[in-house]
């Protein structure tokens, strides 16, 4: 029952995860706002986050750490590869994030919109 | 041999954030060191790959945690010649731009020589690194220095295609990193060589999907059809050496990455054909557009998408010679589209709106860029002296071996679309006049000492194809052996460690 009930949990949060790639595409790739698109491309940063911890996570999980009371712990120990991989990905996230904004101020200034049917000096 | 492995992305990434900091002691330095730094990584590259050649793949280990776990650097007679490649292009690319304007002056060239040199580390890094998730870093590295590079100039509508190619990477790089969740769910690693040993263990419909959206993921930089929207505008906008730089640098690493999943992480059936087709579309697609062109820069943006569709289809090939062919023809393309773009962006130097028929007459006036132009457009269009003929003829006999005939066929009919494209810029700069209100733009002496380094190994090429052709066989066998690759890696635990 316990068991189901995580099984039920962890298909939730991966079923979660998608939607949240799922909404970040839509944004990015309908709206007509340059800062709502890069909004987008952070929730789906975020979605595929939370996809990969998800991956990672057993039940009743500890950090995979040997300290006092845990010496045997292992196989309750959460796979820490997904973590690391999720911290250095938040990371880049920033930057990516970082640039995309700087290049909106640098979009406005020139443009005085923020409207992408307004920025057409190129074809899109 | 001199250096190693790990100093090829260190050191220029080291220099790169020290750059301001030396910009403080004495200006000159910012456009100095990133030519030492380059330097260094081009004679440490091509001493490994001699080291190589001789003495087999070299294994380095980071941080001491040994294959499986830590991630390696693999350096490879195929990785070292690609790393070698692209440290001397970047070279050229710094010898050209050193002082590359006269209003470029300290504050805009720091930070455009901090991303160049973040831009090779990167690439450079893409090819050797062992582990997915390594590459998925050097990827988004070579990324945001290239959206910033093609954003260095705030006249022009260059924000814009930034921002376009912005927006394609970053969907790009979630598309990879999905793929890299999906492999490491199924097999709970993320070193190359233990992947392609497990592969086999990984459900058919799990592998698909995982390489579907690696394609997605890796074939923006390698600029394969439904993901290049970004370049032909990247490549306008961009300073003219960046074009260079993407052409020659960015896209090989991401045609590298491609093959490297293809050929030894995957070993799904119907892949090559994928990349065939991939290639024919590209090819097609790209060169009819390149034909309509107006402005120069784009048309050799498009004639570059092309180019890579054509070292697709020779991928797709899948045989050694269809392999030996493909890299024959990065190695050129890596040499004889910078060339284009260097001189082409000489050319329409003055001109307000880059276009093709404001080079008219510029023969007379520029011969010598005029003369380096014509000969890049004959080397990649394939005439018979120059290199790129060697290439395409491998791809053709390696095609006809095959019994493709309709894709001997398919490419002839694109060189002939080629032909007429390259031939009539040439055309223009020698056989039209000059308009009055143009002004020559006469190259700077580094400028022209980088044009000419290029169009001299065009020449040694062209005329004894020979003396690449010892590397271009150890590199095409190396990528096709991948038992060979997974025990290089998985047994160097006692080789080189630091």
């Amino acid at each position: 029952m316990e068991n189901q009930m995580f099984e039920i949990l962890r298909y939730g949060i991966y079923g979660g995860s998608i939607s949240l790639i799922l909404i970040g595409l839509y944004a990015a790739l309908t709206k007509r706002s340059l800062i709502k698109i890069v909004i987008g491309l952070s929730i789906v940063d975020g979605g595929i986050h939370l996809l990969l911890i998800a991956i990672g996570y057993v039940k009743n999980g500890t950090a995979p750490i040997f300290s006092p009371g845990f010496e045997n712990a292992v196989d309750r120990m959460v796979d820490p590869v997904p973590q690391a991989l999720v911290l250095t990905a938040i990371v880049i996230g920033f930057a990516v994030t970082a640039v995309a904004l700087s290049l909106v101020i640098r979009l406005y200034r020139h443009h005085h919109t923020l409207e992408i049917d307004e920025i057409k000096n190129l074809k899109w | 041999m001199v250096g190693s492995p790990v100093l090829l992305i260190a050191i220029p990434l080291l220099a790169a954030f020290m750059i301001p900091l030396l910009g403080m002691i004495w200006k000159e330095l910012v456009r100095i060191i990133p030519g030492l730094v380059l330097a260094f990584m081009m004679i440490s590259s091509a001493s490994m790959l001699m080291y190589v050649t001789n003495n087999g793949t070299i294994i380095q280990t980071l941080a001491g945690w040994e294959a499986p776990w830590g991630i390696n650097l693999v350096f490879s007679p195929l990785t070292a010649f690609l790393a070698t490649l692209m440290t001397f292009m970047g070279f050229i690319v710094w010898l050209y731009s050193y002082r590359f304007k006269r209003n470029v002056d300290f504050e805009p060239a720091k930070k455009y020589f901090i991303f160049l040199m973040m831009l090779v580390a990167g690439a450079v890094g893409i090819v050797i690194t062992g582990d997915i998730f390594n590459q998925f870093v050097f990827i988004e590295i070579t990324g945001i220095s290239a959206y910033a590079l093609t954003a260095f100039y705030t006249g022009r509508n260059s924000a814009e295609a930034s921002f376009k190619y912005l927006l394609m990477g970053a969907l790009s790089s979630s598309a990879l990193l999905i793929a890299i969740a999906i492999i490491y769910s199924q097999l709970g690693t993320l070193n190359m060589a233990d992947i392609a040993s497990k592969i086999h263990l990984m459900p058919a419909g799990y592998k698909v999907t995982a390489l579907i959206f690696f394609m997605m993921g890796i074939g923006i930089e390698a600029e394969i059809f439904p993901l290049n929207g970004w370049a032909p505008d990247a490549y306008t906008e961009a300073p003219g050496p960046i074009g260079a730089a993407f052409a020659g640098i960015v896209v090989k690493a991401g045609v590298y990455a491609m093959v490297r999943m293809v050929f030894t992480l995957f070993d799904v059936s119907g892949a090559m054909d994928i990349l065939l087709t991939i290639g024919l579309i590209t090819l097609i697609v790209a060169e009819t557009a390149a034909i309509r062109q107006e402005k120069l820069k784009r048309m050799l943006a498009y004639s570059s998408i092309g180019q890579m569709g054509l070292v697709f289809v020779a991928f797709g090939i899948g045989t050694l010679e269809g392999v030996y062919a493909a890299l024959f023809l990065m190695l050129n393309h890596a040499i004889i589209k910078p060339l284009l773009f260097l001189s082409g962006s000489q050319l329409v130097f003055n001109s307000k709106e880059k276009l093709i028929k404001e080079v008219n007459g510029l023969g007379k006036y520029m011969p010598f860029t005029a003369v380096l132009f014509a000969l890049g457009s004959f080397a990649i269009v394939g005439l018979p002296p120059f290199a790129g003929f060697w290439s395409k003829l491998s791809v053709l006999t390696a095609a006809a071996n095959e019994g493709m005939l309709l894709i001997i066929a398919l490419i002839l009919i694109v060189s002939v679309i080629e032909i007429v494209y390259y031939f009539r810029v040439v055309n223009r700069i020698y056989f039209f006049d000059k308009a009055e209100d143009l002004i020559p733009q006469k190259p700077r002496v580094n400028a022209v000492i980088a044009m000419s380094v290029l169009g001299a190994i065009i020449l040694i090429i062209g005329f004894n194809p020979d003396v690449v052709s010892t590397v271009l066989h150890n590199a095409s066998a190396d990528l096709m052996d991948t038992p060979q690759y997974i025990k290089n890696v998985l047994s160097a635990g006692q080789s080189l460690t630091n």
